[in-house]
This record gives C-alpha cells, structure tokens and sequence, in this order.
C-alpha cells in the first residue's frame, strides 16, 4: 500500500505517518518544512521496516507542486491512498488579520487541497481501491466568528468530500472527512486548551486514537468521522439550532477564552 | 577542578542541584531549554559566589538533532578548558505530557525526553566520562515500581495515559543506569538513579492540560524543597569509595523494581540505540 501525506511534518501528520508505518504501509511525505520531513523520515525508518519518501513542497505553489508530480511520475510512484492533512488557521477578528494572510488560509486549505487531490487520484494504483481522506474540523458544522475563515475553508472541504464521494464511488473511490475537535498537536495548542479550564479537557480528543480510527474508517468505507460522544452532540446541535444563534453562542465563548488566555 | 554537565538545570531539582555543585567548587554546566530561565539560573548561582564556575547551554533535548548540537558545543567546551574530561552528567531534563505528543522523528515526548535524549547525550560525552572516570547520574522516581516497559508499543500509540507514560520512562532510566554499568563499569565509569521524593516543583504545570494541572497543583504541595534531593546528587558525585548500589534515595541506596534486569536493560539498549541511530560498542570510531 503506497500511501501519500501531506503536511506530515506538523503533529497531525507525524501521528498519521506513524500509525501508516505500524501497519507497514510504504509513505510518500510531503511538507512545506523541508527538516522536519528529514527527521520525521528518520524517526519512522527507524522503528518500522517500511520505505519512506520525502519531498519538500509549498502545495500552494503550482511550480512547486508540479515539480513534484515530475518527480513521482519519474518514479512511476502509484498511490492506494492520500491523506489531506496540510492546513492552517489564524485565529481572531477578521479584521485583524492581514489581507493576504487571510486569502492563504483558503489558498492552502481549499485551493492546494483541490489541487493535489486532483493530482492524486490521477496517479491512482489501477485496478485497486483507492481511499482519500480530508482533514476538516469540528468547525466545520457552525459558522464560527474570530475563526470565520478557517470555520468556511473547512466547511468547503466536508461538503466537496460528500459531493466527490458520489462522483467517485462507482470507481471504487472512498472519501472520508475527518471532524475532529481540539488535538494536542502543536506546542501552541497546548495553551489553548489550558485557556479553557475543564472544557479544553473535555473537547480534546486524544490523538492516537483519532488517527487510527481515521484510517479505519476511511478503509471500510465510511463517510464521515466525528471523534468524541461530546463533539458528536455539538455538531449535532448544530444542526437544528438557527446558525445565527450559535455564531452568537460560540462568539461570547471564545472571546472569553482568548481574553482568559491572554491573562494567563 | 572538576567537571559537572547538568540537563534540566533552569528550574526544579536541576537548578538546586547546580547551586550546590557550584558551592562546592564545581564547573557547572547546565543545559535547558529556556534563554530567560537559563540566564536567571546563572545569574542566581553568581550572585552567591561571583568566582563560581558556571555556564549554562541553551537546547531543546527532546529533538535529536539539538542533543547532538549540543554535545558538540560541550565537548568542544570540555576539550578547550577542561582537558576533555567530565566527571559527572546528570541526566535530569524531564516532563510531563497530558496527550500523546510527538517530537520531530515521531517519537513520544515523554519516552523522547525523559529516557532518549540522557542516552544520546550519554553516548556523546562518553569519551570524556571514560578519559575522567566519571558517573552517570539520572533523575528517576519510585513511580517507575508496578510498570513493565510496553514493548510492542514504547510510543503507547495504543490507548496513551500521561501516567503510564512517565513511569515507563522513568523504569527507562533505571534499565538504561544498569545498561551502563554492565557495559562501562569497566573502564570506571558508574552510573546510579536517584528518586528525589515527592519534590515541590511545577514539572507537572508545565505544558499539561487541566486535569494534569490540576492534580499536580494539590500533590506538589506535600513535596519537599528541591534542595533536599540535590544533596543525593552531591554525595554520589563526591563519594570517594564507589558504591555498588544502583538506586540511591536521601544519600542511601534503596531497592527498586524486580523488572531491572540484564535482560530489559540489553533490550532497552538495543532499541534505544536503533532509535537514536547510534552503537555504543562503536564510541570514539567516528
Ligand atoms: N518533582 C518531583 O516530585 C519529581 C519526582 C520524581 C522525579 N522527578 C524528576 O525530576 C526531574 C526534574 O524535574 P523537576 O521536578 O525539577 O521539574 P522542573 O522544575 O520542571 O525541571 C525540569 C527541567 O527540565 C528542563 N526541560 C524541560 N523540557 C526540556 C527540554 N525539552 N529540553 C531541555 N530541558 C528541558 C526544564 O526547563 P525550564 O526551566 O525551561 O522549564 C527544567 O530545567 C525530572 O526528570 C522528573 O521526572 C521529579
């Protein structure tokens, strides 16, 4: 099984890459962070006996993105699976941001996604199933204030998968979306979960589970994955309460929060 | 003068014991992660003696490449100054992690920090500690008692507890203290565990989630000073007639778990030295 990750090199895509290489699946790992590929190449080599390539490369970046494909149709590189994780969010006011930092949000989350997966199933392994996964995020389900731009980039990504899923599934294509909640991937995440107080703790799910269950999942055919009985109930709630209500609801929430946060 | 290299030695016991070693005439050098708190840890032990021999190296030594960058600074430092000799390392760095969380190669950052980087770290001053007959000295804990390393999964990839993960490391330390005996006690190289206590410091305050912090916030209280357990390091690095012993609490040894065997500490080292990439049969051939 020939596996391709993208954005391996941040926590998500570590845990990824490892659950892959403990079921002996060989990677194909790419990242805008060219080190922590090197590392996370050595890390994996090291405790699993499964061939691991790399490539540094900004999916944002057609030239970028091309030169790689170049490199993988060289090889005569053939996928099983593709795993979306690359993404990224700058939380606060929409107005607080800069324009351009801003349009990035959609330009990797949206646009590169697209662009790769597009890419990816080109390069299918013909006549086996092939099985793709999109990173997408509890804020998927609510329109979310102070995180408007990466609640919608997510949003776009749940509702492209079940649209590709349909278009897909007679090719023996499954699409799985991954809605997880909070995960302790980053340094950084740590301090907003703190900010918190008992609630980060709650809504946190823990990451080797989430992994393992994703890959599951997506290999026997599901559609969507939501871990957590907490964050089901939420997003569920988001469903029949008006949207309007719940963009007040979560704007007071995390108000409080980034104030508490940057009190501590 | 002799030689002390200290990792974790910016707050907690680390710092403790680093201002008693500089009292007694030690050339300290201390390893954290922080600039702010490494300048404050030296500027403290300066402010007690102004002819105290101290430096203090910046790294993060739960990545692999910063033990390395590190203990190339070292080494130079030792060769330059102290006639390349290092009469004790204290592997001390710890932490404590509420949700698995991974380091640059993947690894656990428990497993990564509190066992991995002593034995990389280990592994290159180790030709200093031979040339000084030195000791190796690490921070472990009774909580590593009613454990058995996981073996089929050290990472705890499979159902990850924050417990779990810190006793196993700390069994880590104790296995790799025999490992080096076994295989260094030889060429008069000693390497012991001290169990600090119970000991107030905020180790578990520390990047934690808020149950960890919680829990830690009501427990540190009932701990002692730090300064209680850096006396244990002061005596087994001052110790004329080298003990035997291996566990050392409050100046005296002590018994530890039943699964400290030659067989675990064989099997710890060769994992240890595939996830490191490196062979401590091999020291002083690069
Ligand atoms: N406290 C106890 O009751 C107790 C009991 C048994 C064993 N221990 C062990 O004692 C040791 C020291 O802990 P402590 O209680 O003194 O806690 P501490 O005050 O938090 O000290 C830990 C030290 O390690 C440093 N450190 C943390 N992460 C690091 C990294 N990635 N790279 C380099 N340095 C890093 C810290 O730097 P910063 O100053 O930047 O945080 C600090 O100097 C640990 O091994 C712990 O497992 C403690």
């Amino acid at each position: 099984m020939n596996v391709m990750i993208t954005g391996a090199a941040g926590g998500l895509g570590r845990a990824m890459a490892n659950e892959c290489a403990s079921r002996g699946y060989n990677l194909f790992l790419t990242d805008i962070n060219e080190d922590g590929l090197t590392c996370l190449k050595q890390g994996l080599e090291r405790q699993f006996s499964v061939t691991v390539t790399t490539m540094a490369c900004d999916l944002t970046n057609t030239e970028s993105v091309d030169k790689m494909l170049d490199v993988i149709d060289k090889h005569g590189i053939r996928f099983d699976m593709l795993l979306n994780v690359a993404g990224m969010d700058y939380e606060g006011e929409f107005m607080g941001h800069e324009r351009e930092k801003l349009v990035k949000i959609v330009l990797l989350n949206n646009a590169a996604t697209l662009r790769i997966t597009h890419a990816i199933i080109k390069r299918r392994r013909p006549g086996k199933k092939f099985t793709i996964v999109f990173v997408s995020s509890l804020a998927s389900m609510f329109p979310m204030p102070l995180k408007a731009t990466y609640a919608a980039s997510k949003r776009f990504l749940l509702d492209f998968a079940t649209s590709l899923r349909q278009e897909l599934k007679r090719q023996d294509v499954n699409v799985l979306t991954l809605c997880p909640g909070g995960m302790v991937t980053t340094p950084g995440a740590i301090n907003g979960i703190k900010a918190q107080g008992f609630w980060g703790d709650a809504t946190t799910n823990p990451l080797e589970g989430v992994v393992r269950n994703t890959i599951d999942r997506a290999l026997s055919g599901k559609r969507l994955y939501v871990p957590g009985m907490l964050n089901r109930i939420l997003s569920f709630l988001g469903k029949i309460i008006p949207s309007t209500w719940v963009a007040k609801v979560i704007y007071w929430r995390w108000k409080e929060v980034s104030h508490n946060g940057s009190a501590s | 003068m002799k030689t002390v290299v200290i990792t974790g030695a910016s707050s907690g016991i680390g710092l403790e014991t680093a201002r008693l070693l500089a009292r007694l005439g030690y050339n300290v050098l201390g390893i954290g992660r922080s600039e702010a708190n490494c300048n404050k840890a030296k500027e403290l032990i300066l402010s007690e003696n102004t002819n105290a021999k101290v430096e203090y190296f910046l790294a993060d030594l739960m990545q692999q490449r910063e033990v390395n960058r590190v203990s190339e600074k070292i080494n130079a430092y030792l060769n330059e100054r102290c006639n390349g000799e290092l009469h004790a390392l204290i592997n001390n760095a710890g932490c404590v992690r509420s949700w698995y969380m991974t380091t640059y190669e993947g690894y656990e950052q428990q497993f990564a920090l509190n066992h991995l980087a002593g034995f990389l770290l280990t592994y290159k001053l180790l030709p200093a500690l031979k040339k000084a007959q030195g000791r190796v000295i690490m921070t472990g804990s009774d909580s590593h008692k009613g454990i058995k390393v996981h073996w089929n999964d050290v990472m705890l990839r499979h159902r990850y507890n924050p417990l779990t993960a810190y006793k196993q490391s700390k069994l880590c330390n104790l296995l790799f203290a025999k490992g080096l005996n076994d295989r260094f006690a030889s060429d008069g190289i000693r390497a012991y565990v001290v169990d600090p206590g119970l000991v107030n410091t905020d180790i578990g305050n520390k990047d934690t989630g808020f149950l960890v912090n919680l829990i830690w916030k009501i427990r540190k209280k009932h701990g002692v000073s730090p300064d209680v357990p850096a006396k244990t390091y002061a005596y087994l690095c001052e110790v004329k007639d080298v003990p035997d012993g291996l566990y050392f609490y409050l100046c005296k040894e002590k018994n530890y778990s039943k699964e400290v065997t030659k067989e675990n500490a064989d099997r710890l080292f060769e994992l240890s030295e595939r996830l490191c990439d490196i062979q401590y049969g091999k020291v002083g051939m690069t």
